[in-house]
């Protein structure tokens, strides 16, 4: 007999909705159904509803844990259209947060990673850590999630403290590079539950259209801030790390290292951010035109086409995130591994739901 | 091979252009299959589809990335259907799903398209069955009625 386990899509554990039906054979998984939807909002046909203002509100709520990234991608896509220049504080400052946002997203995917492993202790670190980063991005914004820092010619608010931001960043580097990843790259219990597990090879990877940590987990080179740099990334030194074995530690090794480069790249951007303005004004008037954005997200390319009519509503908002590409790569992943396995792959990709569904 | 090379293959009549967002190019009577063999065979990397209503038909524009450069295909069909890409390319998959899901647009060759964001029971098409729902403002009627306040801060 080949029972299919259904699971979700309501989880216990995960305060997001998607379904995973798992056909197993014995313990051992042979596929995997996934479905998603179920947070359906259809965020791209509201925008095209909505002023611009009202709209880049509007995106900034496709993702509670990546929300910047939407409004900075959404607002470079507008920045094309209108041809606007964003003042050289403004594109540090942007830099800063959009670290940040990634520093407190893998630390929190860390801390949930570490406890699916059953090692509460490293939870409590990551945690401990992610609150640094939070009190930092709250002490920026005024919010802990939904900063509004980004907008059309700018950012919405300045740093006031650039000490504090730099203070953190260090601290954060330090504590990761002597407990983090000495701890998950070479404790005997971080290897025994994720080496060899939930194996994407560099083929499936390219097939599926994979982005962010998840592809360099698999061998693919790709991130856009060093591609296709935008804001200051090409001024800046990072390296982006990259593992060839695509399986669950390659992709807990890249986000971790990933942690320390973002802290560099925070250290740099308050070391050289200049004074000056930090908006070029005005909301700008959107002239009729297409065009496209892309960032680096903490899980991979954010995607945004925004059209516009020459009004002040958007004809089109076409916004594609890392979790929609990343999602379908959990059914290579599974098959042949255990049914105790999947929740780890699962969360090994760092979904988003609420992104996918938008 | 460049994006250059690439895009020339295509046999576009209007040619490509470089813009500040990537390479664009409008291809008419466009063969997405033989544009997907292509830029698959180049190690392009899909980035997604955009739809959106045009007449009685719809643009299309396949986005792909190509050494970090952003390569857009556009064109344009005058029926609701287009030919697929996804058994060609399984990272194009779930939007074709999703843009079937929107606009009912049908992918010829393809088995099934279940629902990707809808429920199974849901009719495909929320996006051109709500097209004229919801928009209040008038872009003829712009300068007499912005929405966007003086002074212009948010």
């Amino acid at each position: 007999m080949s029972p299919v386990i259904p699971v979700g899509p309501y989880h216990p554990a995960l305060e997001e909705p998607y379904k995973i039906s798992l056909d197993c054979e014995g313990e051992t998984i042979r596929d995997a159904d996934i479905e998603v939807g179920f947070n359906f909002r259809a965020i791209e046909w509201l925008a095209e509803r909505k002023n611009y203002v009202q709209a880049l509100t509007l995106v900034e709520r496709v993702c509670g844990i990546c929300s910047n990234v939407h409004t900075l991608t959404f607002s470079r896509a507008v920045e094309t259209i209108a041809g606007l220049e964003v003042p050289e504080r403004a594109r540090y400052i942007r830099v800063i947060v959009a670290e940040a946002e990634r520093l407190h997203s893998h630390l929190l995917w860390a801390g949930v990673a570490c406890e699916l492993i059953g090692f509460q202790t490293l939870f409590m670190t990551c945690f401990a850590l992610r609150e640094q980063v939070m009190d930092v991005l709250e002490a920026i914004s005024g919010n802990r999630v939904n900063y509004a820092m980004n907008r059309p010619g700018g950012v919405n608010r300045d740093i006031a403290d650039p000490a504090r931001v730099l203070a953190a960043a260090r601290n954060v580097r330090t504590a990761t590079e002597r407990q983090l990843i000495p701890v998950l790259t070479t404790d005997r219990t971080v290897h025994a539950r994720c080496a060899g597990v939930g194996l994407l090879t560099r083929e499936d990877a390219l097939a599926l259209g994979a982005v962010g940590p998840t592809a360099r987990a698999s061998g693919l080179g790709q991130d856009i801030r060093r591609s296709a740099p935008y804001e200051i990334y090409d001024r800046l030194d990072f390296d982006v790390p990259v593992r060839t074995d695509g399986d669950v530690l390659a992709r807990v090794t890249v986000r971790a290292l990933e942690i320390v480069e973002s802290c560099r790249i925070i250290e740099q951007a308050v070391e050289g951010m200049p004074e000056g303005p930090w908006s070029s004004g005005d909301f700008p008037r959107i002239p009729a035109g297409e065009a496209c954005a892309r960032i680096e997200g903490p899980r991979g390319e954010v995607f945004y086409y925004v059209a516009s009519d020459g009004s002040d509503v958007p004809t089109r908002v076409r916004i594609r995130t890392p979790t929609f590409q990343n999602m379908p790569t959990v059914r290579p992943m599974v098959r042949g591994m255990t049914l105790a396995d999947a929740p780890l792959i699962q969360a090994s990709i760092d979904p988003c739901y609420s992104c996918t569904d938008r | 091979m460049d994006a250059e090379a690439l895009l020339t293959g295509l046999e576009t009549e209007t040619g490509w252009q470089r813009r500040r967002d990537g390479c664009w190019a409008e291809v008419d009577d466009l063969d997405p299959r033989a544009m997907t063999r292509l830029l698959s065979k180049a190690e392009a990397r899909w980035v997604t589809l955009t739809v959106m209503p045009a007449g009685t038909g719809f643009r299309l524009i396949y986005h792909w990335d190509l050494d970090g450069e952003l390569l857009n295909i556009a064109t344009t069909i005058v029926g609701p259907s287009v030919r697929t890409i996804a058994d060609l390319l399984p990272a194009a998959e779930w939007v074709e799903r999703e843009m079937h899901d929107y606009y009912a647009l049908e992918f010829l060759g393809r088995d099934e398209t279940p629902p990707l964001m809808l429920r199974p029971d849901d009719e495909p098409g929320l996006f051109s069955r709500t097209q004229d729902l919801g928009r209040d403002v008038d872009p003829a009627e712009y300068d007499e009625r912005p929405t966007i306040p003086e002074g212009g801060r948010p």
